[in-house]
């Protein structure tokens, strides 16, 4: 088991340093950060051009910037990302691109890992209940509820959801439902459990929304995983041996119908990725989907591509998380 | 809880205790055609160690019926009837009371032992699991009883086995782990449900004996589902033939075998192609097909195939009643010979060939006819070029092999090994000639047929046809003759595209060879001539039954007048009444057109029929070759006598007392096969026979191909022809 987790982990190298050569590539080749500066009327000084293509690192040539913001060595202290630097932010010297970023995962990790929790214990229950009730009035239920939320574009059904939220506020002249922010504009007067309160209440909106689709695909994956494994010969022997209906779906079918769900939900996480931009700028959060939005705007390359590594990152992380949980799961595979 | 006191005073019951009693079992399930009844009235006792053998071509309920009494059915299943497992009523009990009753009572044993066991857990721990269901022991100690279990099946090692998963084992292995599991609470019944189907048949032996012992060990009673007569006729006491959802005929196994008063035994036993038998003499197939139970009909469910049919037959259905003049009469009333036919009495001594045609039948019709006669006479014509040519070499092989890379898992895919699936084969296929190719799966079998048709490259070696090295052709120079060397597979449900009618499929071949104009005409002529109706050539295979795609699949082959037919085990996916009926067609094929075979097969009763000449496969070389006389009436390389050895002969008394020389263990891997001789690790002569110098011989020194006399070779360095049969 060590020995196949050691092996995974080193494959997630290469594989994360070709997404590095990629990232640079399609960012650098996409456009030039200061075409505003270039714009300006009057023109600027050719002197301040090009002390910005100088601070910018513009002045150098690709393969060079490539190695400048992998390593930093030769550049100005600012840059590199295996000292932990990202580079020089267009939007200025106050603008930290380390801090920023690291400021989104914290407001974005919540909504993603409440969501994913949220979206893989829905899918799980109700994919198992709709494959032990098939064809069942349940099953029918669970059914269009789950071809309704994959059948709604995320940004369609986060708008609804808002303003469903906002809706009801207005109906019972409350304000039940936190429709702005991750966190009320004034926390610094709260105390440990407002603050926790205050958090949860501003995360059951976008929560629900980025659940949602995940779930709906999940909880279809699930429920025709679960139906094989029912139907297989094994859990036929381990009913003929005299086990408990409920010990078998527990025992012998779920362990086996969680295998495939495991595959799905890691490429899934790219799509929450995906949904966290859409879903942020719906509810007005300051997390990374702002982060990525507000860089694509500024035409922040630095920015740009510390966000693209950073989730490419976290898919890579994903795929491990997944390669070890099957080792968990299956033997035949860890002892290949 | 009146079970568990019977529990504990269980060695104390009498020996003739009824341990299980069906009565009138009815099993419907409902589908979107109307209801489809598998069960009907169905009623069988069995007594407490007595072995009762379910005999039923697929699709004639012997599954659905233990299924049912163990309760396993879907929801979907309507069951009526009774069922009592030692006095105590088992149908339409809740999951809480069955439960106690599976795998404690009755235990079950399924027939794919590669599915049965769950991947994910260790064979220890799903034994385990079968104890502690049923018994307040710790874990240690139903460990211990694990292990003594997994010794008692015959699995070597069982204290490292024991902590080892499903997938680490080999097919007969695993399938003495669901035998221990059946056998761990002492069950009296043990449900076997074609439990050696899916295995090899030296490996088939070996687990037969495992089940002999768990009954042996547990005292239980055996119901032994099988569609395989000869499983049967050495393994029980009573026969149940089933067909169409009912029992049409039971008995001692010598009163159905030697005795049967039911016009579909006497088919089925016909049908049979068998290995104690002369070559030549010919099948007699049962025409048609069982009845879909959707609409069965109103009398008799066998009158529409039914060569003695009456008009009572089709009005009313018959029950099971002893015949009047029944040659035995048994004291027993479990053992007496009953037969649902409405005249028995008129088949006392009836042998299969007085009541079925042994000529297979065609599409009539006058032009049918004249069309068989003109292939006949070209036939002919064929026949006498071959014979003056003094039979030709058409297809041959020489010191063919075939390696197949292994390679890592990494990104790098280094060659960690190779599989020798083909080491060094010499075979030459004869104008108008059938060569068996024998082996248990994995010998090569297959790869070779594959090579031979250049499907896949040999590693080294030749392949000719004709005189003419094939492999060196490109693609293009090769499809020219492609035309005479075509193929059938094995399976006739996946070898046919479903989306394609069966006039397309057949004339596919011709459209390639850019003769789509004939096609028109000769479809129908070869529909006609595998037996079909040519107007259903517009229907999709999926409207055809399993030995009618099998006969498709032939006309496919002869669309383009080949002179070959490679044949993948042809015959083995289908029941007994339908293959004899694909053999003779065969068989009639090759008169009329001259064709020479090349007869892949796992099943000796099957080769033993059909072939001129034999070879013997074993790990990717050929052990013995002979004539099929030669072979069958004095087989020299032990591997071949164990292989006769194994195949089970459908005669209680034959099977029951002839003498066996068996092997052990599995075939070995072979990306690593034993040094010197590669059967030495199984064979029977090498563990007892022989003395540690000859030994030697064997370890160090493969044995090659020798020539007995009159072309009889095999490849032993002791080898000693023996009479088996």
């Amino acid at each position: 088991m060590l020995v196949y987790t050691a092996r995974r982990f080193a494959v997630a190298i290469p594989v994360l340093l070709a997404a590095s050569v990629l990232v640079f590539l399609m960012v650098d080749l996409s456009g030039d950060p200061l075409s505003d500066l270039r714009m300006q009327q009057p023109p600027p000084s050719p002197e301040t051009i090009a002390a910005a293509e100088a601070r910018y690192y513009l002045d150098r040539s690709i393969p060079e910037r490539y190695w400048l913001w992998m390593t930093g060595i030769g550049g100005n202290g600012d840059i590199g990302l295996l000292q932990g630097k990202f580079g020089p932010s267009v939007r200025g010297g106050p603008f930290d691109i380390g801090e920023q970023l690291a400021s989104g995962i914290s407001i974005t990790i919540r909504l993603v890992s409440a969501a994913i929790v949220m979206a893989l214990g829905l899918a799980i229950v109700s994919g198992v209940i709709s494959a032990m009730r098939q064809y069942s009035k349940l099953d029918y239920t669970l059914t269009f509820i789950g071809f309704l939320a994959l059948a709604m574009p995320t940004f369609w059904l986060g708008a609804l959801i808002r303003e469903g939220g906002l809706w009801f506020n207005k109906t019972t002249d409350t304000s039940f439902f936190y429709t702005i922010g991750a966190n009320s504009a004034r926390v610094s007067n709260m105390t440990g459990w407002e603050y926790f309160l205050d958090s949860a209440g501003h995360l059951v909106l976008p929560t629900v929304t980025l659940m949602l689709t995940s779930y709906a695909a999940w909880s279809r994956y699930q429920r025709t995983s679960m139906l094989e494994v029912l139907n297989s010969d094994y859990v036929r022997l381990a009913r003929a041996k005299g086990v408990r209906n409920s010990v078998v779906v527990r025992r012998h079918a779920l362990r086996t119908a969680l295998i495939p769900l495991v595959t799905v939900a890691t490429i899934g996480i790219v799509g929450i990725l995906e949904g966290v931009v859409i879903i942020e700028t719906i509810f007005q959060w300051r997390g990374l989907g702002y982060f990525f939005i507000e860089a694509v705007k500024a035409k922040d390359t630095f920015a740009l591509m510390a966000w693209l590594m950073l989730s490419g990152t976290l898919v890579v992380l994903a795929n491990l998380i997944a390669d070890v949980l099957y080792g968990v799961l299956d033997p035949r595979i860890r002892y290949e | 809880m009146t079970t568990t006191e019977h529990k504990s005073e269980g060695p104390v019951a009498a020996d003739d205790e009824i341990v299980l009693d069906v009565q009138d079992l009815n099993v419907t399930f409902s589908s979107e055609d109307g209801p489809l009844q598998a069960v009907r009235g169905v009623s069988y006792q069995v007594r407490r160690g007595e072995a009762l053998g379910i005999v039923g071509e697929s699709g004639s309920g012997k599954s659905v019926t233990s299924m049912a009494i163990m309760g396993l059915l879907p929801r979907t299943a309507k069951v009526s009837g009774s069922a009592r497992v030692l006095d105590q009523e088992v149908i339409g009990l809740n999951d809480a009371q069955i439960s106690k009753v599976r795998g404690r009572r009755i235990a079950m044993i399924f027939q794919d032992p590669l599915t049965s066991l769950n991947p994910v857990y260790t064979i220890g721990y799903q034994i385990v699991e079968a104890i502690l269901t049923h018994r307040k022991t710790t874990k240690q100690k139903a460990r211990e009883r694990a292990i003594e279990l997994l010794d008692k099946v015959g699995i070597p090692n069982p204290e490292r086995r024991v902590d080892q998963y499903p997938h680490e084992l080999s097919g007969g292995m695993r399938q003495r782990v669901v035998i221990a599991i059946a056998m761990a609470n002492d069950p009296d019944i043990i449900i076997a449900d074609e439990p050696t189907t899916a295995l090899d048949v030296t490996v088939q032996a070996q687990v037969l004996e495992a089940l002999e012992a768990a009954r042996k060990e547990t005292g239980a009673a055996l119901v032994l589902i099988t569609h395989d007569l000869g499983v049967v006729a050495g393994h029980v006491d009573r026969v149940a033939v089933m067909y169409a959802g009912r029992l049409v005929e039971t008995g001692t196994v010598e009163d159905v075998f030697y005795r049967p008063r039911m016009p579909y035994a006497l088919g089925l036993l016909g049908s049979l192609p068998r290995m104690d038998e002369e070559r030549g003499a010919r099948l007699t197939p049962i025409k048609g097909t069982p009845p879909s139970l959707l609409n069965l009909p109103q009398g008799c469910p066998f009158a529409p195939r039914c060569p003695m049919v009456q008009d009572v037959c089709l009005s009313e259905a018959p029950v099971l009643t002893a015949p009047e003049d029944a040659e035995e009469r048994h004291e027993d009333p479990l053992a007496r010979h009953l037969a649902a036919c409405h005249f028995s009495d008129q088949l006392a001594g009836a042998r299969p060939q007085d009541l079925f045609q042994a000529t297979e039948l065609r599409g009539s019709g006058p032009e049918a006819v004249a069309e068989e006669e003109k292939d006949a006479e070209a036939g002919s014509g064929a026949e006498q070029e071959g014979d003056s040519a003094s039979s030709e070499i058409l297809l041959s092989a020489t010191d063919l092999v075939k390696h197949f890379p292994i390679r890592s898992k990494g990104i790098l895919r280094r060659k960690v090994g190779e599989v020798q699936a083909v080491s060094g084969i010499d075979l030459e296929l004869r104008e108008h000639e059938t060569l068996a190719l024998v082996g248990e799966s994995g010998c090569g079998k297959s790869t070779t047929a594959r090579l031979l048709l250049q499907l896949i490259k040999q590693t080294s070696g030749d392949v000719r046809y004709k005189g003419k090295p094939l492999h060196t052709l490109s693609e293009a120079q090769m499809r020219p003759l492609r035309r005479d060397l075509q193929l059938v597979f094995q399976d006739p449900f996946a070898s046919l595209d479903p989306r394609m009618t069966v006039w397309d499929i057949i004339a596919e071949p011709m459209q390639i060879h850019g003769r789509g104009k004939e096609a028109k005409q000769r479809v129908g002529e070869l529909l006609d001539l595998v037996g079909l109706n040519p107007e259903h050539g517009s229907r999709y295979p999926h409207e055809f039954s399993g030995g009618q795609r099998q006969r498709i699949g032939v006309a496919r082959a002869l669309a383009l007048n080949p002179k070959v037919l490679i044949l993948d085990e042809p015959v083995s996916a289908l029941d007994v009444s339908i293959q004899a009926g694909v053999i003779n067609l065969l068989e009639d094929l090759q008169d009329e057109l001259g064709l020479s075979y090349l007869f892949v097969s796992h099943d000796l009763s099957v080769v033993k029929h059909i072939a001129d000449r034999v070879a013997v496969m074993y790990l990717g070389k050929i052990v013995e070759t002979g004539t099929t006389e030669q072979l069958f009436s004095a087989p020299a390389h032990p591997y071949t006598q164990a292989l006769i050895s194994a195949i089970p002969l459908p005669d209680p008394v034959k099977e029951r007392t002839r003498e066996r020389i068996v092997v052990t263990g599995d075939v070995p891997n072979p990306a690593n096969p034993p040094s010197g001789c590669r059967f030495r690790t199984r064979c029977p002569k090498f563990a007892g026979e022989l003395s540690e110098t000859e030994r030697l011989k064997c370890v160090e020194e493969p044995p090659v191909l020798l020539d007995r006399g009159t072309g009889h070779q095999d490849a032993c360095h002791y080898s000693k022809a023996v009479e088996l049969i």
